[in-house]
């Protein structure tokens, strides 16, 4: 049995209040206080630790393995305020035991827009990772875990090997999790699922005191995974899980550092990359998705971000505001276009929902409401309008009712 | 000394229950040893004569009935019967004090309970079943020169006018028997507090604002005296919203306690905004006050306006700051885009709400914000100040500082410009207004009555 831990490192560019008052004003969108101070406080609890462990488990087993997928708006970020993160990552990926996944650079919504902003995004992406890094990945995750026929075609187009999806039971129609497949729209296109309960143990259940299984050891854990019929097993999770969604103080950190020791023992597991496990496994058959899937809330689909109203007309405000922004290929306007259709800003518009996933909705969410959100998101994407319009020398209405 | 009949039933315990476990020894204390207790002996022995009778007599006896367990949410067992203390009530004067009154009064009627209410005013007030009025003074008499609650100042109303309606209350011996006094705000709490003295009742005194908040910083010592003797003596304090108990603990050390929040209410509204018109409207409605912050209406209104060319701006209502608000429209050259159109009558209100696009309460203290409320009841998004006890009920508001005249300005271009957010925010605004009406707060007061006379045990 082949263990794939694949971790997302991924920080978004908050927005500061921009009021309807600073159209025009010139102020910039992002809040670069707030988002040293969440970044420095999370390399601190989390990014340092947690990846300090898995360079030693790399350095000193042989056969440990892990994948990871790091965003650019984290890499910016982290080389702005926390280089020696960056020099870990790189000092994981110089072993040759860790594999680096592509995906788009802004954590972005791009998969849902026309043309070739898809590409582009995925392009700068794969470009930043050969520049920091020097690897050219070879499998694809997209945004959210997103995946559909539509996404294969594209992963083939671009000559991926593979793509990571939820091993969500509306996709696997009766088959298993812990096999490699292939999609059925792109044969030549892998897709590794995400074991999502055992996956969740550690994601969402580890620190709850209520969860029968508490508290997690890492023989107990090994044991289950010992114990679970397949090949290959998709522990895909945040990054953050590791000291900042749960506590150090919760026992998540000797968790990590025992793990590889557990599953060591346990005789009948080892480790395996992404593209390892792409490469060595066969497909079991060709999976279908017609409708796009994610790994986000009970519904696996793409309802946290684009299920209610104000997360629909924000995102139509912004696909319109898209046409234009790449029209005057200005690189700031390009720039803060596609913070803006980072995912995590559609996440916080979300308004209903099963209380475990509002739960998780407010926990990501710095707003005080999601109507403070939207207000505030839409004010940035007006002014941008401004910006873009004032570019290709259109006036801009003065009046309400812009975008 | 233990009793035979003690001893007896000492023994028969045991005899029921078997003996007392020996105490188990855990390893940690004597290693080595078993840790399981030897198991408890089954008890049967023999019986004396005299515990044969005491058992016979024992298993004739009954349990008796259980008290009927409390059922506040769904009333009491039976109906409780309260003096109520107020100032105004419809016809006379009805602001949110009045509405309040009334509502509370209409749904305890409702749910069976009876209610003695007490106001100067000397009606005819239109009749509710359960509900008797009592005022100082005979048929025929005029009508005193009392104020409306929120008209009283230094000169409109006299300490010896207020010690009079006091002295009349404390002197009151309703012909009924009265299971609880409630006295709101503090107008009648001096003779409340002595009649409920008098009948050895306990006091519930509603606080539905403070003389801090509605004279800005400047209170007059008489009635903050009549605060603060309502608080003190009173035990429980229903206050409108959490933001005003914790003033009452920080500025009448009232005990927190004592203090319960039970929020205002509105009916449900027919009339829902209509939310694409050509025209929008951004409504204030409130009594022209300094302490509801109209000009802060005004100055944001006159940052929004050159933003928004169709919109109209439009201030209901009266009061003393009526010429120093128009005054102020025409100096920030918005004259002709905000209309004053004076007080309304309940329909022209109703209509006004329904057709507001957004609705602003800006004031600079608003324990509650029943306008707010109303505004939402009718699906407009409302836009209040951060005090208002109305952002405590919903998240579907925008809650400003009320000095931060550019929020105020956003707040509203916002909620013109983007019409998902109007939408969005009235209809969850909507269901949060609705979601718990009168009679749910009529329910929670019966609540804090039934706290303080445990009206379910019988005497």
């Amino acid at each position: 049995m082949n263990i794939v831990l694949y971790l997302h490192m991924h920080q978004p560019y908050r927005l500061a209040r921009f009021r309807y008052v600073d159209l025009g004003s010139g102020r910039t969108y992002f809040d670069e206080g707030r988002n040293r101070t969440l970044f420095t406080g999370i390399a601190d609890r989390c990014y340092r630790p947690a990846l300090g462990i898995l360079a030693h488990a790399l350095e000193t087993r042989p056969e440990f393995r892990v994948s990871l997928s790091v965003t650019g708006t984290f890499l910016e970020q982290a080389e702005a305020w926390a280089p020696d993160v960056v020099a870990l990552i790189r000092r994981i990926v110089a072993t040759g035991r860790a594999s680096l996944l592509s995906e788009t650079y802004y954590h972005s919504l791009a998969f849902l827009l026309p043309g070739n902003e898809l590409a582009d995004e995925v392009d700068a992406h794969r470009t930043a990772l050969q520049d920091r890094f020097g690897i050219t990945p070879t499998a694809l995750r997209m945004t959210e875990l997103a995946y559909s026929d539509a996404l294969a075609r594209f992963a083939e187009a671009q000559r991926f090997r593979g793509m990571l999806a939820e091993g969500w039971e509306g996709l696997l129609q009766g088959a298993e999790p812990t096999h490699l497949y292939c999609a059925a729209s792109a044969p030549t296109v892998a897709l590794l699922l995400r074991h999502y309960r055992l996956s969740d143990d550690i994601g969402f259940r580890f620190s709850s005191r209520e969860w029968s299984e508490w508290p997690l050891t890492a023989e107990k854990y090994a044991h289950w995974l010992s114990i679970t019929p397949g090949e290959v097993i998709g522990l895909f999770m945040d990054f953050e899980t590791f000291g900042e969604h749960h506590p150090a103080s919760s026992g998540i950190l000797d968790f990590l550092r025992a793990l590889p020791d557990a599953v060591a023992r346990s005789g009948t597991l080892g480790w395996a990359t992404v593209d390892e496990a792409i490469a060595t496994l066969r497909p079991r058959g060709a999976l279908e998705a017609p409708r796009t899937i994610s790994w986000a809330d009970q519904n696996r689909d793409l309802g946290a971000w684009l299920g209610n109203d104000l997360q629909r007309s924000a995102f139509e405000a912004a696909k319109k505001v898209g046409v234009l922004a790449r029209r005057t290929g200005d690189p700031a306007i390009l720039r803060d276009w596609r913070r803006l259709l980072t995912s995590d800003h559609f996440y916080y518009l979300y308004t209903g929902g099963h209380g475990a996933d509002l739960g998780v909705h407010q926990y990501f969410s710095s707003y005080g409401s999601p109507f403070d959100a939207y207000a505030n998101y839409m004010n940035a994407l007006t002014d941008l309008r401004r910006r873009a319009l004032d570019r290709l020398g259109v006036a801009p209405p003065p009046t309400v009712g812009g975008v | 000394m233990a009793t035979a009949g003690g001893r007896i039933r000492g023994r028969l315990r045991r005899l029921i229950r078997g003996r007392p476990r020996p105490k188990v020894m855990r390893p940690a204390d004597e290693p080595g040893r078993a840790t399981t207790a030897p198991p408890p002996r089954s008890g049967r022995g023999t019986l004396r004569r005299a515990e044969l009778a005491e058992l016979a007599r024992l298993l004739t006896w009954r349990r008796p009935p259980a008290p009927a367990a409390p059922r506040v949410a769904l009333g009491v067992p039976r109906s409780l019967s309260v003096l109520m203390v107020g100032w105004e009530f419809p016809p006379f004067h009805s602001g949110g004090l009045g509405v309040h009154c009334h509502e509370l009064v209409l749904e305890l009627s409702r749910m069976g309970h009876r209610v003695t209410f007490v106001t100067p005013f000397p009606g005819p007030f239109e009749p509710i079943a359960n509900v008797t009025f009592l005022s100082p003074g005979g048929p025929g008499d005029p009508p005193p020169p009392y104020p409306g609650a929120y008209d009283v100042t230094p000169t409109s109303v006299e300490p010896p006018t207020m010690d009079r309606y006091n002295a009349w209350i404390a002197g009151l011996r309703p012909s009924i028997p009265i299971d609880v006094i409630h006295v709101h705000d503090w107008f009648g709490t001096v003779g409340a507090r002595a009649v409920a003295r008098a009948l050895g009742r306990p006091l519930v005194m509603t606080v539905h604002s403070t003389e801090y908040d509605r004279s800005l910083g400047h209170p007059w010592r008489e009635i903050l005296d009549r605060e603060q003797a309502g608080v003190d003596g009173a035990d429980r304090v229903i206050v409108v919203s959490r933001h005003l108990g914790d003033q009452l603990v920080t500025r009448y050390r009232a005990p927190p306690s004592k203090i319960r929040v039970i929020y205002n209410a509105v009916r449900p509204s027919e009339r829902l905004a209509r939310l694409e018109q050509s025209r929008s409207m951004v409504l204030y409605l409130g009594r022209l006050a300094a302490m509801k912050g109209v000009d802060t209406f005004l100055r944001a209104a006159a940052r929004v306006a050159p933003l928004a060319p169709d919109t109209l701006f439009v201030v209901a209502g009266e009061g003393p700051e009526y010429p120093r608000l128009v005054t102020l429209a025409a100096h920030l050259g918005i004259g002709d885009r905000v209309l004053f159109v004076g007080k309304v009558t309940e329909d022209e209100r109703a209509v006004l709400l329904s057709s507001a696009s957004v609705f602003v309460l800006p004031s600079v203290v608003e324990p509650f914000g029943i306008a707010a409320l109303e505004a939402m009841a009718a699906g407009v998004p409302a836009i209040v100040s951060k005090t208002s006890g109305v952002a405590e009920i919903s998240g579907a508001v925008f809650a400003v500082d009320f000095w931060d005249i550019d929020e105020f300005a956003s707040r509203i271009g916002e909620l013109l410009e983007y019409p998902a957010l109007r939408q969005a925010m009235g209809e969850t605004g909507r269901w949060d207004s609705l979601k718990e009406g009168w009679p749910e707060r009529a329910l929670q007061t019966v609540g804090v009555y039934a706290e303080v006379s445990r009206p379910w045990v019988v005497p």
